[in-house]
């Protein structure tokens, strides 16, 4: 039974992770730029949350989880703008100066937004009022409990997931994206507005990232300025695992990277976990240099 | 393209100057240089604030009553974020800044790597709140410490968990700090002297936010308590998600808890029931001078000093300008030696200063057990263990 628990806890962990790795993947797809900031994004969404939590609770109007879909609403919003004015300030004007000034420029902007975060919001732990977040939980068999948050993080996690798969790939601006993640010349070509479809994927990556700030921060009820960088790394390497460029692949990179923690600190120790899950990592690395789901670009000529 | 090179120069000079200027501006010639470094970031911020307050408003104080000696005592505070590398850099900052003694730092981890330094400078060094056994182990002589040891802490852990809790089987936890993993191997060793038997010893990773996976494990063992050696944070998760597990295990923790973000990382309803042992809470000292300093704090600050921290940092700050006071003297040597030597029943503010030891070690110990009740409140536990 404690396996199937320990499975509980991987899977929610590791949904967290993909939600997080989504925004990096996207981003690399389509301009095969590692978004340092990303991460503190994700942050920022689950500071922008906490506000918007304790400015209605001090209007008087709380207690209802319910709050909690406006709110969201207003961080995916709040963040996916943000987003679009980080890639418009920070990497359209060095988009031709070739691949590291922009992953420079990433960790520049990972660094300011970490530093106004604790600058406006302090530095230490801040936690979300009771209330907000719902208590309790089913308990499936002895030993094996699932939390209501915990089955909201998921379907919430899936759901996003599912729709961003078929966004991409049934919609003409997803295949535009697709496009423009194969060649960015040739679909300028095509007709396809290629600053347009960069613009919509730093919309939607940061914003999912918004999202995923706002519902881990409701998850454990308390964080501080550094969420996005634990979060973020873990993310990144998820991407990577998966196949980073691969929607799917984040998913299941994530969810692996999760479960293997998991299994290792519960069946082993946490001192060993990243031990393992790295080992694990490498070896997959070593086996398929592309990741789990990532195909095998060939040299263009 | 040269235009702009040379303007980039010219800022950039300009910025070295007025740098230049503002740290000539901030040496007070005469006065006497106190040092302060703490977490003033970080996950420890909240400790790191209170020890800033508390020593600033004492300062201020001294100060406003005609200094020490006639010399006014200047404070300098640096930020170590509670991390160790940077500790040793603010720690040499504070030795290039001519600092007579150094109260600090928070956390053994960040302290040990700064006592080295002030040792080598020749600085009175005094932590308020590092409690690691081994800090003192080094002979450094000008080294002190106003918190209490803890190999003491973990006795009384051990006999809390033993004769209030009634606790059989029992885990310790810590988090690989110097403190924690220090507290967590003394409490093990006190509990096979005292015949109680530890079924469960690991550590988590204090950077992680789900314990998820530890703590379905210590379900599974059938543990009926738990000693968390570490931080306030993450013993509030711990609480939290044990909790949200449905697991029955009762927590206990150190003295690293003993403030109210603990509890509200965990939920009222979470950290109810669980457990600290600690020095006492600043609200359960009954000291004429603990009294004065929480009501100077709270009209000052428009809230009193929850933390025992806070307090103790004012505590070092006091045997600090006692030692001043009383050799007239601003020679770390003969402060050293005057703490070291004869001081003797100085009423503190936890209480009456017994002396120090040859290693620098405060004398006594004054733990005490508190149960966290239903409103989230630390109430100072009815049963006591013998000490």
């Amino acid at each position: 039974m404690q396996l199937v628990q320990q499975l509980v806890n991987g899977i929610t962990i590791g949904s967290f992770y993909a939600l997080v790795a989504l925004g990096y993947t996207m981003v690399y797809g389509v301009l095969k730029l590692i978004n340092f900031a990303h991460g503190d994004l994700f942050m920022w969404g689950a500071y922008l949350g906490l506000t918007a939590v304790l400015a209605l609770v001090s209007a008087g109007i709380a207690g209802s989880p319910w709050l909690i879909v406006p709110i969201g609403a207003l961080v995916i919003v709040a963040i996916a703008m943000l987003g679009v004015l980080v890639e418009r300030v920070a990497y359209r004007p060095l988009r031709s100066a070739g691949r590291l000034p922009p992953i420079i420029s990433a960790l520049g902007v990972a660094f300011i937004l970490q530093s106004l975060a604790r600058n406006i919001f302090g530095a230490s732990w801040r936690t979300f009022p009771p209330g907000i977040a719902l208590p309790g939980g089913i308990t499936l068999a002895e030993g094996v409990r699932l939390g209501w948050m915990q089955l909201i993080v998921l379907a919430v996690a899936g759901v996003l997931m599912a729709a961003l798969y078929l966004f991409v790939q049934r919609t003409r601006i997803g295949t535009a994206m697709r496009a423009v993640s194969l060649d960015p010349t040739v679909a300028r070509l095509m007709g396809i507005d290629v600053d347009r479809i960069i613009a919509i994927v730093f919309l939607i990556g940061p914003g999912l990232g918004g999202i995923g700030g706002l519902i881990v921060g409701l998850y454990y009820g308390s964080f501080d300025f550094t969420l996005g960088w634990t979060f973020g790394l873990k993310a990144f390497i998820a991407a990577i695992l998966g196949g980073i460029g691969n929607i799917p692949g984040a998913m299941l990179g994530g969810m692996l990277l999760g479960v293997v923690e998991t299994l290792a600190s519960g069946y082993i120790s946490p001192q060993w976990k990243d031990v393992i899950a790295y080992a694990a990592l490498i070896l997959i690395l070593i086996l398929r240099p592309t990741g789990l789901l990532g195909e095998r670009v060939g040299a263009k000529v | 393209m040269h235009r702009t090179r040379w303007l980039a120069g010219m800022a950039v000079l300009a910025i070295v100057a007025a740098l230049a200027l503002l740290a000539g501006c901030a040496k007070e010639e005469g006065a006497i240089r106190i040092g302060l470094q703490g977490p003033m970031t970080g996950d420890y911020a909240y400790e790191g604030d209170g020890f800033q307050k508390a020593v600033k408003m004492l300062v201020d104080q001294t100060n406003a009553a005609g200094g020490i000696h006639g010399k006014k005592v200047q404070l300098v505070v640096e930020d170590d974020a509670g991390d160790p590398t940077q500790s040793a850099l603010v720690a040499q900052r504070l030795v290039d800044a001519g600092v007579v003694a150094v109260i600090g730092a928070y956390n053994s981890t960040a302290t040990e790597p700064a006592s080295q330094i002030y040792n080598e400078a020749g600085i009175l060094h005094i932590t308020p709140s590092s409690t690691a056994v081994r800090l003192t182990q080094k002979g450094f002589p000008r080294f002190f410490r106003v918190c209490f040891v803890d190999d003491r802490q973990g006795l009384f852990a051990v006999r809390f968990l033993k004769e209030v809790m009634g606790a059989t089987r029992v885990g310790i936890l810590h988090d690989n700090s110097t403190y924690a993993q220090g507290l967590a191997l003394e409490a093990r060793r006190a509990a096979d002297k005292q015949g109680l038997e530890i079924s469960f010893y690991d550590a988590i990773n204090p950077a992680d936010k789900d314990f998820t996976p530890i703590l379905t494990r210590i379900g599974a063992s059938r543990l009926d308590a738990v000693f968390f050696t570490g931080y306030h944070s993450q013993a509030g998760l711990l609480m939290k998600q044990s909790r949200e597990l449905g697991l029955p295990v009762r927590w206990i923790a150190g003295d690293a808890c003993n403030n109210p973000i603990m509890i509200e990382i965990a939920g009222k309803a979470n950290a109810a029931g669980n457990y600290v042992v600690t020095e006492p809470l600043p609200k359960d000292l009954d000291y004429p001078e603990a009294r004065k300093f929480i009501a100077d704090y709270t009209a000052r600050y428009g809230e009193a000093p929850a933390s025992t921290w806070t307090l103790m940092a004012g505590e070092a700050f006091n045997v600090i300008r006692h030692a001043l006071q009383q050799t007239g003297s601003t020679e770390p040597k003969v402060l050293a030696e005057y703490l070291h030597a004869s001081l003797q029943n100085l009423n503190g503010l936890s209480g009456p200063i017994l002396g120090f030891d040859a290693k620098g070690d405060r004398l006594g110990t004054i733990h005490v057990g508190y149960r966290i009740d239903e409103n989230g409140q630390f109430a100072l536990s009815q049963q006591q263990p013998t000490q």
